[in-house]
Order: structure tokens, then C-alpha cells, then sequence
């Protein structure tokens, strides 16, 4: 299969220039998506179904870089410039956390909360078993967490946190989804994700 | 030597621009069709390509070289004749001696080897001599059907056309010996400049490749590099001058990419370039004017088909004229 220097040229996995235009990258994706899933007669007898998942995978990240302006700049950077880069500074989490970096300092707002501990406050959450949306709430603001800024750092909609600490299930997608949301909020206040999430869909449930 | 190079480029250029159309002494273009699998339409597909040819005002020569009971008359719509190509397989008569006419300008044909009652023997058979009995034949365009025979003995033939093109039909079985095919091709190129004891290692080790009990990646590049007694050339050659592939049949939306798609395996699984030139779509006109004997793009000029088939000579002919001037 891939030659394994080939495996971090996503010019390569998608058999482009390094010089294509954004709409090249996006048609090469497409095409290469088409002919690795699903049941393309062109791979029949060649790929194995393993192997064409693997290929696929790689597409995928090659277009994650690739098909994203930022991405593929910072990427070129390292590929096309004098200083030749490891194989390791090419990979997909590589970049990608390049690009963290860059984002962050962009924003600049990464300024630490501070609460004053309260003791007894704390024994409370230890002993809790019973999650309920109010006493998330509860935590959340005796760690003087705002909303919109915990939807920033766990991406999902402040909407759904809120509908989620007034247990509104109308305003909530599929349970799956609201338990994924449970985990991320308490991994966020230091709480134990697993813990309450399952307490909390426990109710949700009901 | 640089200079020289560059100075013939010049020439061919200006050659180029001042024959418009016409044969000036210039060695034909010589396209050869081939493919994996019979009963693709290669026969139709090297039919329309020199009637779209002709129509572009082009002097154009189909040869049959289906040893199988050609019909390329019938893709023509003419009567088969007596003259065929047993007559220069045979060495009775020279290649210029059986080419007929039909009533299309500035389209010939040398019919096909049609009467089969006569076993045939090819063991005579010289293909370096017909090659250039091909190139002295004073045409734009020379179309050669390569049928499904015995390909070893058309081999080097099929090296030195102009063009090589491969066409696959959209089914699984089609697209499967097409990739058997390149295969061979690949395999047949480099046997030529590799030492036998070399060579027998390479085919074990594709045939390990194939079976996936390799430990590592296989790749053509890297392994031609690292073995004594081959070299990477005739693969780099293959690259440069890649094979081209059509697809005839098409008949759903889904299947319209499935040219690229079949140049991405090759790419990825090879490491070999090949051009896909375009899909000619599944159209019910055409056999119902080759029941008709009358040729489709004939019978029904604006069917898509015809459209299809021009965008393919223009691309096939455009990108030589790049090549040259470049």
C-alpha cells in the first residue's frame, strides 16, 4: 500500500500538487471518499474492506488539514519550507495542535477563575449521590463558572447547558448526546464525569 | 545537446502549427485499443474515436487486429470484404494493398482477420516489421483494435503506438481483468531490461503482495531501486507516458466517477500513473443502429455519445500537441 513517507504527505493521500487550488482539494476528497467507502467495484479485488478503512482514515485527516485554509498553511509551512521537518511534525495531531496554539494566543482570554473555597460546601458535593440539574447548577456557580464560557471550552450550545441544569428534556436532543453533554460539563467543574452522568441520566431517564 | 533538443523542439512546434490538418510527410499518430476483458466495446469505442476523428477533417485508418472473428465492419455498417488482414498476416499482400475505403471521408479500414476455417499461424508473425509498415502508411490517425488474442505477440506493438488506450466497462469482472492487465503490462515492461533470476523475484514477490503475506508496503519505486539486476526506468517510462483509460457503459450517475476512481488504485496500490480520458455514457442508439448497420455517430450525430466521443479525441489529441510543444 502507502509507501510508508508517503503516509504524512496529504498531497500524496490525495494525489494533488502541492500547488492546488481549495476547490482541486475539495473534488479530490470527494472522489477519494467515493471510491474507499462503501461498495466502489473499482477496489474490488485489491483493497481488502481493512485496508480501504485505513486509506479512508487517512483521507480524511488528509483533508482535515488540507481542506481547512489555517491548517494547510501551517502544514505547507513545514512541508514546503527549508527547514526539513520530521515525519512526527507532519501528522494529523501535530498540526492540529499547532493550531491551538496559534488560537489561543489569538484569543487571549485565558485568564484563571478564582472562587473561595467553601468546606462544607465542598463535603456536600463528596457526598452527593442524587445529580440533579439544580445542584449542577449549584456547583457551577459556587465555582463561579459563567455559561457562555464553559460552552466555549466544551463547544456545546449554552442553550443546552441551561436546559440541561432546568432538566427541560424538550430542549434536549437525544439522551446520548445530553449524557455526552453531563460528562463534559462535570469534567469541566473537576467533578466525576462518569459518577454524574450516570446519576444524572438516571433521572433523565424517568 | 540541450541545444539540440530545444531547437527540434522549435521545429516540431512550427511543424505542428503549419500542418493544419493535412499529412505533410509528418509519420502518422498511431492510438492502439485494448482491453482487459472482451465484449467491453472496444470495437465500438475505436469505431466512433476514427469517425470523430474523420469529422475533425483528419486522414483516418482503422486496423482489426482481432485475430477472433473481427467485426469491425460491422461497427462500420459495411459488408465484410474478402480483403482482410490474413492477406499481410499471410504475406501475400503489403498493409497499403488491403486498407478499403467506406463511404465515410477521410475514413479506411483494414478489416479483420474474418475467416475463420483456416487455423491460424502466428509463430511468422513479425511485429516490429508491421509496426513500421504502420508508421510508413501516410495517414493522420491509425486506429488499432487490438481484440482480445494473444497479446505477447502484439506486445511490442502495443509499446510503440502513440497512444495506448484501455478501455473497462463499469462491471466488476471488467474492471477486475483491467487491473490484471496493467498488471501484465507492468510485469512485461520491466521483464525486458531485467535478468531473469531478478525478475522471477520480483513475481514471487507481487505474488506475495497480492496474497498480502508481505511484511512490508510494497512499492514498485523503492523495490525496483533496492533489487540488483532491474532498473527503474521502463517503470518511469510507464509514469511519463501513462496508459489511458475509458470507461464505455456508463449507465447511472453513481458510476461517472468511477474512472478516477479506478486511477486512485492504481496510484495507490502500483504507484503508477494512469490518465483516465473520460466515460462514454450506456446509450440505447447505439446497438440499435448497429442493427441497423448504421454506425451511431452516423445515424444519430447529436446523441451524447458523439459529444462524449469528441471531448475524448480533443483531449487525446490536444495533450500530445502540449507534449511536443513543451
Amino acid at each position: 500500500m502507502l509507501a510508508s513517507n508517503s503516509r504524512f504527505n496529504f498531497y500524496e493521500v490525495l494525489e494533488l500538487n502541492t500547488n492546488s487550488a481549495q476547490h482541486e482539494i475539495t473534488t479530490a476528497y470527494e472522489r477519494a471518499r467515493a471510491t474507499y467507502s462503501g461498495e466502489n467495484p473499482a477496489i474490488y479485488t485489491i483493497f481488502s474492506e481493512q485496508e480501504a478503512r485505513e486509506l479512508l482514515t487517512l483521507i480524511e485527516e488528509a483533508y482535515s488539514i488540507l481542506g481547512n485554509k489555517t491548517l494547510r498553511n501551517i502544514y505547507d509551512q513545514r512541508l514546503l519550507g527549508n527547514n526539513k521537518s520530521n515525519p512526527e511534525d507532519l501528522t494529523y495531531e501535530s498540526i492540529l495542535s499547532a493550531s491551538r496554539l496559534i488560537f489561543n494566543e489569538a484569543k487571549g482570554e485565558n485568564k484563571k477563575i478564582v472562587y473561595v473555597r467553601d468546606e462544607a460546601f465542598e463535603k456536600e458535593i463528596a457526598e452527593q449521590t442524587q445529580w440533579t440539574g439544580v445542584f449542577l447548577k449549584k456547583v457551577r456557580e459556587y465555582k463561579k463558572y459563567p455559561i457562555e464560557r464553559l460552552s466555549d471550552v466544551i463547544k456545546v450550545n449554552p442553550f443546552y447547558i441551561k436546559a440541561i441544569e432546568l432538566e427541560e428534556p424538550t430542549n434536549l436532543p437525544a439522551p446520548v448526546f445530553v449524557r455526552g453533554y453531563v460528562m463534559q460539563i462535570s469534567k469541566e467543574l473537576g467533578l466525576d464525569a462518569k459518577t454524574v452522568a450516570d446519576s444524572y441520566m438516571k433521572r433523565f431517564n424517568k | 545537446m540541450n541545444k539540440v533538443g530545444l531547437s527540434q523542439g522549435v521545429h516540431m512546434e512550427l511543424v505542428n502549427k503549419t500542418a493544419t490538418h493535412s499529412h505533410q510527410g509528418k509519420a502518422p499518430e498511431i492510438w492502439a485499443i485494448n482491453s482487459g476483458k472482451g465484449g467491453v466495446g472496444k470495437t465500438f469505442i475505436t469505431s466512433s474515436l476514427g469517425l470523430t476523428l474523420s469529422k475533425l477533417n483528419y486522414n483516418v485508418l482503422i486496423v482489426d487486429l482481432d485475430l477472433s472473428g473481427a467485426n469491425m465492419h460491422t461497427a462500420l455498417g459495411l459488408k465484410p470484404s474478402h480483403l482482410n488482414m490474413r492477406h499481410f498476416l499471410d504475406e501475400q499482400k503489403s498493409l497499403s494493398e488491403i486498407v478499403i475505403p467506406t463511404p465515410f471521408p477521410k475514413l479506411s479500414y483494414i478489416q479483420g482477420v474474418w475467416d475463420l476455417w483456416v487455423p491460424f499461424d502466428l509463430s511468422k508473425f513479425d511485429e516490429f516489421k508491421m509496426s513500421a509498415e504502420l508508421k510508413k502508411l501516410k495517414y493522420d490517425y491509425i486506429l488499432v483494435d487490438f481484440g482480445v488474442g494473444p497479446f505477447e505477440k502484439f506486445f511490442n506493438m502495443f509499446l510503440e503506438c502513440d497512444q495506448r488506450i484501455v478501455v473497462s466497462s463499469p462491471e466488476p469482472t471488467s474492471i477486475e481483468k483491467t487491473y490484471r492487465f496493467i498488471e501484465s503490462y507492468i510485469c512485461q515492461n520491466l521483464k525486458s531490461k531485467a535478468t531473469p533470476e531478478a525478475y522471477h523475484k520480483l513475481i514471487n514477490t507481487l505474488r506475495d503482495f497480492r496474497h498480502n503475506v508481505l511484511d512490508n508496503p510494497f512499492s514498485f519505486k523503492s523495490y525496483l531501486k533496492e533489487n540488483d539486476g532491474l532498473t527503474l526506468e521502463p517503470f518511469n517510462k510507464l509514469n511519463r507516458e501513462p496508459l489511458k483509460l475509458l470507461i464505455n457503459g456508463i449507465r447511472s450517475q453513481s458510476l461517472m466517477d468511477l474512472g478516477y476512481s479506478m486511477k486512485s488504485v492504481c496510484n495507490k496500490y502500483y504507484g503508477l500513473n494512469v490518465d483516465y480520458i473520460g466515460h462514454i455514457e450506456f446509450d440505447n442508439s447505439v446497438w440499435q443502429s448497429v442493427k441497423n448497420m448504421e454506425p451511431v455517430l452516423i445515424a444519430q450525430p447529436f446523441t451524447p455519445v458523439a459529444g462524449q466521443f469528441l471531448s475524448i479525441c480533443k483531449y487525446l489529441a490536444d495533450s500530445k500537441e502540449i507534449q511536443v510543444a513543451a
